[in-house]
């Protein structure tokens, strides 16, 4: 098996509060237990990475694979997502975070994000955006065309936009507006025992734009912090971004889910920057950049959602 | 310019010098000008997908396949963009054509334009590589010259995208003025850009641009022109290629591990001199050599605290 990295060893800085299990030998040491958990981030076949940890009574784990292949593909389209289309080009299907509490033998509450269950919330009617060259192309078919104009064949939202924000097995969170993520907490440099990366689905909208749902996670030895991102780009046209935001408190037991949904027109945001970025950077560049964009839209909506178990 | 030392720093992922690319591009476009919008190809050939800038895996493909000094090569187009180097892929690709003009043909794909390469990643690569854009110009130059299609023994068409509801003939296609930046609708826009799918007629996509067609269009083209087969790339397949309508289309692709983190196989279709079709697959190139050395760049999760 792999040699335990020295580097990350001279990193033992603190002891740990709670117990904990590092359990998957192929990846780099934990700087408290020595064998840590970052995974592999090698995408060759055949792939399979699924690290996880335990903190005192709660467990992370993370599963990565290749996207699905064509006979996976048949039977998402055909059994479980009918109502879309065409699927996202990209789908990690055998992709997941899941988090999971024992509260004690027989009864535990988990919360997972997978690529299915997103793709379960797309809307399957027409989203009424368009590629910025739509208009035109349509116009010049009118003229073109003699007949009716070509019509849409299968309505769904293409941009793949969903409100998923995990799935939860066991006691649903209750809407608080008033909870807030302790921001202090997660700004403290505790260290990190389990951290990972991944994209649940991802398509390039016909190369206008990118569609995309990822997911991150980092686990610290009191409290976890969870990520999932969607981010839309259509170009010219629309940038929208909707995080969900997923915090533990180990000790207490204590859940609390955000989700912000951000939105602007694309060319509206370009015209308020073009004259604020600095002369190396490309603002077009900046727009690819789901953590610039984020910091740059207007926050449209918001819900906050607690559970004490 | 010795092409033959060009060629060795080009496998290497050397860098080549300004000047150097500038004839390249100009000695490839005095070629392609007198190229046909549909070439004609003879069997057997090596029919290849989207290359996407994974110079590695190009390498790959072509020690897979029996190599361009043996074997005769059709591109379908996409040799630049996501990948890390998309200059090098299109710059080997310019001189095999460059020293085996008989042996390799290039179809353009669509992401063979000034305006895609803006996004998707072949400007920003030559500005890193050079600190200007002259040598994406150059190359855009060329991409203008590139052709739009392939036949092979008359029957087998070969092009990027898909259908046009503007061209029922490899006639039609032959009347297209080509050289030019790839316009935003009409038949050669078509040809780049449209998609196959299970659907009745002529459709529009739902992104508001762009066509879809089906069965009855593919079978009505085969028929109209005497062919038995459409070979296209421009969607990625897990599988590397997939066969659809009875066989009467192809979607090949050739870029594995697509993005360096797709986790799919790509394939070649080699079509013989009975037109018999015998894909070849091959996986990605590993990251790192044996000596644990970086082959390519990897993008690895980088630990941070996000908040």
């Amino acid at each position: 098996m792999d040699q335990v990295p020295p580097v990350t060893r001279g990193r033992q800085v603190r002891s740990l509060p709670l117990p904990h299990r590092c359990n998957n030998p192929r990846n780099p040491a934990c700087a408290h237990c020595g064998t840590v958990i970052i995974p592999s981030p090698a995408a060759i076949m055949p792939l399979e990475d699924t690290p996880s940890i335990s903190v005192g009574s709660w467990t992370i784990e993370s599963r990565k694979r290749p996207i699905l292949d064509t006979p996976a593909l048949s039977q998402w389209e055909s059994e479980h997502l009918p109502g879309l289309g065409a699927l996202p080009e990209m789908i990690f299907g055998g992709n997941y975070v899941r988090i999971r509490c024992d509260l004690d033998e027989s009864k535990h509450w988990d919360i997972e994000f997978n690529a299915l269950d997103a793709l379960r919330e797309v809307p399957t009617e027409d989203s009424g955006v368009r590629v910025s060259c739509a208009s035109d192309w349509l116009r010049s078919k009118h003229r073109r065309c003699d007949g009716a104009p070509p019509q849409i064949a299968k309505q769904y939202d293409w941009t793949y936009t969903t409100r998923y924000r995990g799935t939860v097995t066991g006691c649903p969170l209750v809407a608080d507006t008033t909870a807030e993520l302790p921001l202090a907490m997660l700004a403290k440099p505790d260290p990190i025992l389990f951290f990972d990366d991944m994209v649940l689905y991802e398509d390039e909208l016909g190369d206008n734009g990118a569609s995309m749902y990822s997911c991150k996670v980092r686990v610290m030895p009191e409290r976890l912090l969870l990520l999932a991102r969607f981010f839309l780009r259509v170009d010219d046209v629309l940038l929208r971004v909707q995080d969900t935001r997923l915090y533990v408190e180990f000790a207490q037991n204590r859940v609390v889910r955000e989700w912000k949904r951000y939105e602007a027109d694309y060319n509206e945001v370009f015209k308020r920057h073009r004259g604020g970025v600095p002369p190396h950077r490309d603002l077009r560049a900046l727009l690819r950049d789901s953590n610039w964009v984020v910091d740059h839209l207007p926050i449209v909506e918001r819900t906050c959602e607690t559970i004490q178990l | 310019m010795n092409l033959d030392h060009t060629l060795e720093l080009l496998r290497q992922g050397k860098h080549i010098p300004e000047e150097t690319v500038y004839s390249l591009c100009l000695e490839l476009q005095e070629l392609l000008i007198n190229e046909a919008n549909v070439s004609y190809v003879d069997t057997p050939v090596t029919i290849c997908g989207d290359i996407h800038g994974q110079l590695h895996d190009l390498l790959t493909l072509f020690e897979k396949s029996g190599g361009v000094e043996k074997t005769r090569y059709i591109f379908l187009g996409d040799f630049v963009d996501r990948g890390f180097y998309s200059l090098e892929s299109f710059l080997l690709l310019l001189c095999y054509k460059l020293r085996y003009p008989d042996r390799i043909t290039l179809i353009r794909g669509n992401h063979e334009t000034r305006q895609i390469t803006k996004v998707y990643g072949f400007y920003d690569e030559v500005l890193r590589k050079y600190g200007n854009c002259n040598v994406w110009r150059y190359c855009c130059e060329v991409f203008d010259y590139l052709s739009l299609g392939a036949i092979i023994n008359n029957k087998i068409f070969c092009v990027h995208g898909g259908l046009s509801p503007d061209v029922d003939t490899l006639d039609a296609i032959r009347g297209i003025d080509r050289k030019q930046e790839v316009p935003h609708e009409g038949p050669m826009c078509d040809l780049l850009w449209s998609d196959p799918d299970d659907v009745e007629t002529w459709s529009l996509s739902p992104r508001g641009a762009g066509f879809l067609f089906g069965k009855n269009e593919v079978d009505k083209f085969l028929h109209g022109n005497d062919i038995e087969l459409i070979a296209r790339a421009h969607q990625l397949v897990m599988e590397g290629y997939k066969e659809m309508f009875d066989g009467g289309l192809v979607t090949v692709w050739s870029a594995p591990n697509y993005c360096y983190r797709c986790g799919n196989i790509a394939a070649v279709l080699e079509i013989d001199d009975q037109l018999q079709r015998n894909y070849t697959i091959f996986e990605a190139v590993q990251p790192q050599d044996g000596v644990g050395n970086a082959i390519i760049p990897t993008k690895k999760p980088q630990m941070d605290y996000f908040l």
